[in-house]
């Protein structure tokens, strides 16, 4: 019971934001513009991604889910939504992956300066990326099994509350929980073979909330002959 | 296996809280630089270096260890025990026991150590109720019997028996580099990464406060941050340090003959994983002296009930590098499955390894 109660003190403490701000009147709430433009609100995307996403960048504040089965592309898919924005100067953090291959994310264009890594966070993959969303601009998590509802929640909170965006990385097997704001999911993956592995065809199935809620199917290069994503 | 000149210093194995240890470790590094540029202080107390192509400069085993006693005794005054050997874990015993052992006597004077030598308590207890009392019986158990009563580690420790690998954990002090480069005063933040014009940005300062916090939630270790480095293959080229820990940014300008062409495994394993590489008889797939393979693979076993169907594969790319000292011959092989999946496979010494996933 102890356990239980001290398991809750701490995540309502990592989930803690400040009321510290008094809250705006609603008549002048109208009244207001943004001071940022929409470009400073998305995160920029690799060419190919460009196309397939309304407003052709990463929303500030939305989650992302990569889907895909096993070994079929998903990571490779979530590590090249990274590389434009890191090698635009924005930070990002990958979660969970235990051995990242750090050659193929040069490849794929990610500034390898800006990316934090916490290969084996154990029990505590929720609060670590808790914690790397109020530092970094971009957090890629693959959780240990099935992740539940209630954490999940907790961390789209967060990610809308900070402005940063979470990518989760998810098989069909386990999905993420709940309803992602864009859903990338790999249905097919196909290698090109000369004497060595030359590309990978992925059909990647885009759809979520808003603008991209009609859902379309595209395929995308990943990697191609040079490690990079591409459109097909 | 290398053979090593090691030179443990009982004297200096203990650091002095006035600094001094810190001080004549590298005052002694630097000596031994001059003798062979290889040395290494692996820790306080224990320095190598390969033999083999000292011996041959100055002329002769003996030669050389007079001149490493001469310069210990030079430039810090102090009692040293030599010994040569192959791999730093015998290399080390050598030395406590002061004895050269010639190239290929290496295995048989390990194998006649006492247990205790493994430094676990409880393998040694269990190990002499078993009647077993050197580090020869215990290599020579099945390592599916140690490893059902013991847990990984004492896997490790029975393949440093075996000698199939050359250290003990934590026989090497992975601080005291870092700590001897802070003395020499070449330790200003190599990792320092500087904005436009030079100073670091806010977001570079809000992305240090969430890696210490994370660090300070999960250890020390908990938050790494990779480079690139030269190299063949995904695993050397790929280099994971912890946050915070100096990093020499090198570009790399050198070529590698035979290096692993574009696309590479998003997956790079940092503990290949045993696999069984199998033709469409069943025979194990294995590679000939030219680096050909016997037969075209058709299954690859994870495990005895785990086994995939191949559809394609590429190579082998044999490399063969530093056939001067370490002689390692491997071969890497792409295989795609039926279920789609991509992997790259590694060949040494007649075992397959796992070493990437293309995920």
């Amino acid at each position: 019971m102890a356990r239980v109660t001290s398991a809750r003190y701490s995540y309502e403490r990592m989930f803690a934001f400040s009321s510290s701000r008094p809250p705006v009147p609603e008549k002048l709430a109208a009244s207001l513009r943004p001071t940022s433009l929409a470009k400073a609100r998305t995160l920029p995307l690799d060419e190919p991604w460009r196309a397939l996403v309304p407003g052709g960048g990463l929303r500030r504040g939305s989650s992302v889910v990569v889907q895909a089965p096993a070994g079929l592309g998903g990571l490779s898919v979530g590590l090249s939504l990274l590389s434009e924005a890191s090698t635009r100067g924005h930070w990002s953090a990958v979660v969970g992956v235990d051995d990242p291959g750090v050659v193929a994310m040069a490849e794929l264009g990610v500034d390898l300066r800006r990316v934090l890594f916490v290969p084996r966070p154990r029990g505590a993959w929720a609060e670590a990326t808790a914690d790397l969303l109020d530092g970094v601009d971009l957090v890629v998590v693959r959780p240990p099994g099935r992740a539940s509802g209630s954490v999940a929640r907790r961390l789209s909170d967060r990610v809308r509350e900070r402005g940063t965006v979470l990518i989760a990385l998810s098989e069909p097997s386990a999905p993420w929980p709940i309803a992602p704001d864009l859903l990338f999911s790999v249905t097919q993956a196909e290698w090109t073979v000369s004497s060595r592995l030359d590309a990978r065809y992925l059909t990647v199935h885009v759809s979520g909330r808003g603008e991209a809620a009609r859902g379309e199917r595209h395929v995308v290069v990943l990697p191609n002959r040079r490690g990079r994503a591409e459109a097909s | 296996m290398e053979r090593l000149l090691a030179l443990w210093i009982e004297s200096l194995s203990v650091e002095r809280p006035d600094g001094s240890t810190l001080r004549v470790t590298q005052a002694l590094l630097d000596a031994l630089t001059l003798l062979c540029p290889f040395t290494d202080a692996v820790r306080l107390g224990l320095f190598t270096f390969p033999l083999r192509a000292p011996s041959r400069f100055f002329g002769g085993d003996d030669v050389v260890l007079a001149m490493v006693r001469r310069s210990v005794e030079e430039v810090a005054g102090v009692e040293v025990l030599l010994g040569v050997g192959e791999g730093l874990f015998t290399a080390e015993l050598a030395a406590r026991h002061e004895v050269v052992l010639a190239a290929g006597e290496s295995t048989r004077f390990r194998r006649a150590q006492p247990l205790e030598v493994l430094g676990r308590r409880d393998l040694t207890t269990t190990g002499h109720r078993l009647g077993l009392h050197t580090v020869g019986a215990f290599a020579d158990l099945d390592a599916a019997r140690v490893g059902e009563r013991f847990d990984r580690d004492a896997l490790i420790r029975q393949r440093v028996a075996r000698g199939e690998l050359s250290e003990l954990e934590g026989q090497r002090d992975a601080h005291l580099g870092r700590r001897l480069a802070q003395l020499r005063g070449e330790d200003d933040d190599f990792d320092e990464q500087l904005g436009f014009f030079g100073q670091r940005g806010a977001g570079d300062l809000r992305a240090d406060a969430a890696a210490l916090r994370v660090r300070q939630r999960l250890g020390a270790e908990a938050v790494v941050v990779a480079s690139l480095r030269g190299g063949r293959t995904p695993d050397e080229r790929g280099a994971l340090v912890p946050w915070g820990a100096p990093a020499h940014p090198r570009l790399e300008v050198a070529p590698w003959p035979g290096q692993l062409a574009a696309p590479s495994p998003a997956t790079s394993l940092a503990q290949p994983l045993e696999v069984q590489l199998r033709d469409a008889l069943g025979a194990p797939v294995t590679l000939n002296t030219r680096g050909l393979l016997s037969a075209p693979p058709a299954t690859l076993a994870f495990s005895t009930t785990l086994r995939r169907e191949v559809t394609w594969f590429a190579g082998p790319w044999p490399l063969v590098e530093r056939w001067w000292a370490l002689h390692r011959r491997r071969a890497h092989v792409q295989v795609v499955l039926r279920s789609g999946e991509a992997f790259l496979l590694s060949c040494e010494e007649r075992r397959w390894w796992l070493v990437g996933i293309y995920d």
